[in-house]
């Protein structure tokens, strides 16, 4: 649908969640960030009390929005931690933090947001994907930053554990050159 | 008013083209002696956040944040100029060249909500341009644009700093209003209504009448340009609540009004507030008469531009509803 068809549709019922979350979405699709976040800020402010799947994934996108910009990086991680407060029982938030910190060689942060998304059960589908591989990739971060503080066996039991399973190439590419920096003597 | 335009006929036209900076907001929609449809539109390195609602979801700086890069805190504004074909969809697009005159020394850099005219056959951009001086003053100014239609380049060639009519003491001019069918003058006030002339090229500004029209119940600010409607000029205006929440966090609510002039410029209707979108922040600065419709421009949280096609029903009802006002 065109963006000024799902803008017709949003008048009809300006403060509807759902043709907010569309318009967002489509502004995104067409490179526009400012104008997405507008609309997907509506979705989470409109849809807070009664779509929570539209306002944690809206506030996830809003931060992709601003990272597109440029040097906003605590408007970023204030999305994302508002996107733990409309559903602290979903795992995707806590794994863009710990990847986050892990790119910062924040180890400790990595390892904390890690180990708390790990403690989320909620993985029912979100409307729109926000950048969450899986329940694996939060053990990747657990196994990567607990490395670097001290933690060196259960990395390596993690990382083994990994490579038995159905995992994305370029993640068991990483772990096996991993495995092979911190337990030289061990065959993969 | 989106609404009623679009159930009238009417049709809503989102600008949309790609550009090297973060928003396009403040569209002025024209219409040049080519029969072009002409919209200059501001495009900005921040983006507004604005929270609404419960508010539950503030930007680290509160519910109203104009978020600019983290490490440079300057609002920088370039404007680009934009053709549009009779659908109203984007043909040809130009980020309009400006003269280099100066080093800007305040953080609003740039000429702001500028509107579209042309004047004895040139164009102008008629904005607010707050960064000569290290206080932020604002002036109007006059940008003399050379538009070359065959490569669709766009390029200021001169420029004018516009003072208040007097002693030109005052802090900040901005949304001073053009008048369409009148070159070089321009609605300063609506309460009570002041009009001023001042031409491109020559120094100063002169106060042209200072009337009362009707009574506003709350300031009107300068929109859109004034256009010519039948017997009467039409234009709109906005009104503004600025407030601040328990935190000392600024926060605001933008509505619009149609405004009904005299042939003498008095204000003599206005009509009820009414929005675009039902946003808390929208801005109109563009109005032009295509056929026998009002083109109005407009963008909500100056974060997506529009061009709305408002059905001659629509306004009429506007204007009837706005002359009622002094009944």
């Amino acid at each position: 649908m065109r963006i000024e068809d799902l803008i017709i549709n949003l008048c009809d019922d300006p403060f509807n969640p759902e043709l907010n979350f569309n318009v967002a979405v489509k502004y995104e699709e067409m490179g526009q960030s400012a104008s997405a976040v507008t609309f997907y800020l509506r979705t989470a402010e409109y849809g807070h009390d009664t779509h929570s799947h539209l306002a944690y994934s809206s506030l996830l996108r809003m931060a992709y929005c601003f990272d597109t910009q440029n040097d906003r990086q605590h408007t970023v991680i204030n999305c994302w931690r508002q996107a733990i407060l409309v559903d602290p029982y979903r795992p995707e938030a806590f794994f863009i933090l710990s990847n986050y910190y892990e790119r910062q060689s924040a180890w400790q942060e990595a390892y904390v947001w890690a180990n708390m998304g790990l403690a989320q059960a909620d993985e029912t589908p979100l409307p729109i994907d926000v950048g969450y591989p899986g329940r694996f990739a939060l053990y990747y971060e657990k196994a990567v930053s607990g490395w670097w503080l001290g933690r060196r066996e259960e990395s390596i039991e993690i990382f083994n554990r990994l490579l038995t399973q159905d995992i994305p190439e370029h993640y068991r590419q990483s772990i096996t050159e991993n495995l092979k920096r911190i337990n030289p003597d061990a065959s993969i | 008013m989106v609404q009623r335009a679009v159930a009238h006929g009417g049709k809503l036209a989102p600008i949309v083209f790609p550009h090297d900076l973060v928003a396009l907001m403040n569209p002025s929609v024209f219409i040049d002696s080519d029969g072009d449809i002409l919209v200059n539109v501001r495009a900005t390195n921040y983006t507004l956040y604005h929270s609404e609602n419960k508010q539950l979801f503030p930007s680290p700086w509160g519910p109203l944040s104009y978020l600019h890069p983290e490490k440079d805190q300057r609002l920088v504004t370039e404007n680009y100029l934009v053709r549009m074909n009779k659908e109203l969809e984007v043909t040809d697009y130009s980020k309009v060249e400006m003269l280099s005159l100066h080093t800007p020394i305040w953080e609003f850099v740039g000429l702001e909500d500028a509107r579209l005219v042309q004047w004895a056959g040139v164009y102008y951009l008629i904005g607010v341009r707050r960064d000569t001086t290290t206080n932020g003053q604002g002036r109007m100014e006059y940008s003399t644009i050379a538009l070359n239609k065959n490569k669709w380049e766009a390029k200021e060639v001169a420029r004018k700093r516009i003072p208040t009519p007097g002693e030109d003491k005052s802090y900040c001019e901005k949304n001073w209003v053009p008048v369409l069918d009148r070159p070089y003058h321009f609605i300063k006030w609506t309460s009570p209504v002041e009009v001023v002339k001042s031409y491109p090229d020559t120094e100063g500004t002169e106060q042209v009448s200072l009337r009362q029209g009707i009574v506003p119940n709350k300031d009107q600010r300068g929109g859109s340009q004034l256009v010519r409607w039948g017997n009467c000029y039409i234009s709109v205006s906005h009104e503004v609540d600025l407030f601040k929440n328990y935190l000392q966090q600024k926060d605001g609510i933008y509505r619009h009004r149609l405004c009904v002039w005299d042939d003498q410029l008095n204000l003599v209707g206005l009509s009820k507030p009414f929005s675009f979108l039902d946003a808390n922040i929208e801005f109109a600065v563009g109005a032009v008469i295509l056929g026998e419709d009002l083109l109005l421009s407009f963008s909500i949280s100056d974060n997506c531009a529009f061009v709305l096609r408002t059905p001659k029903l629509v306004v009429e009802d506007l204007i009837l509803e706005a002359l009622d006002y002094a009944n």
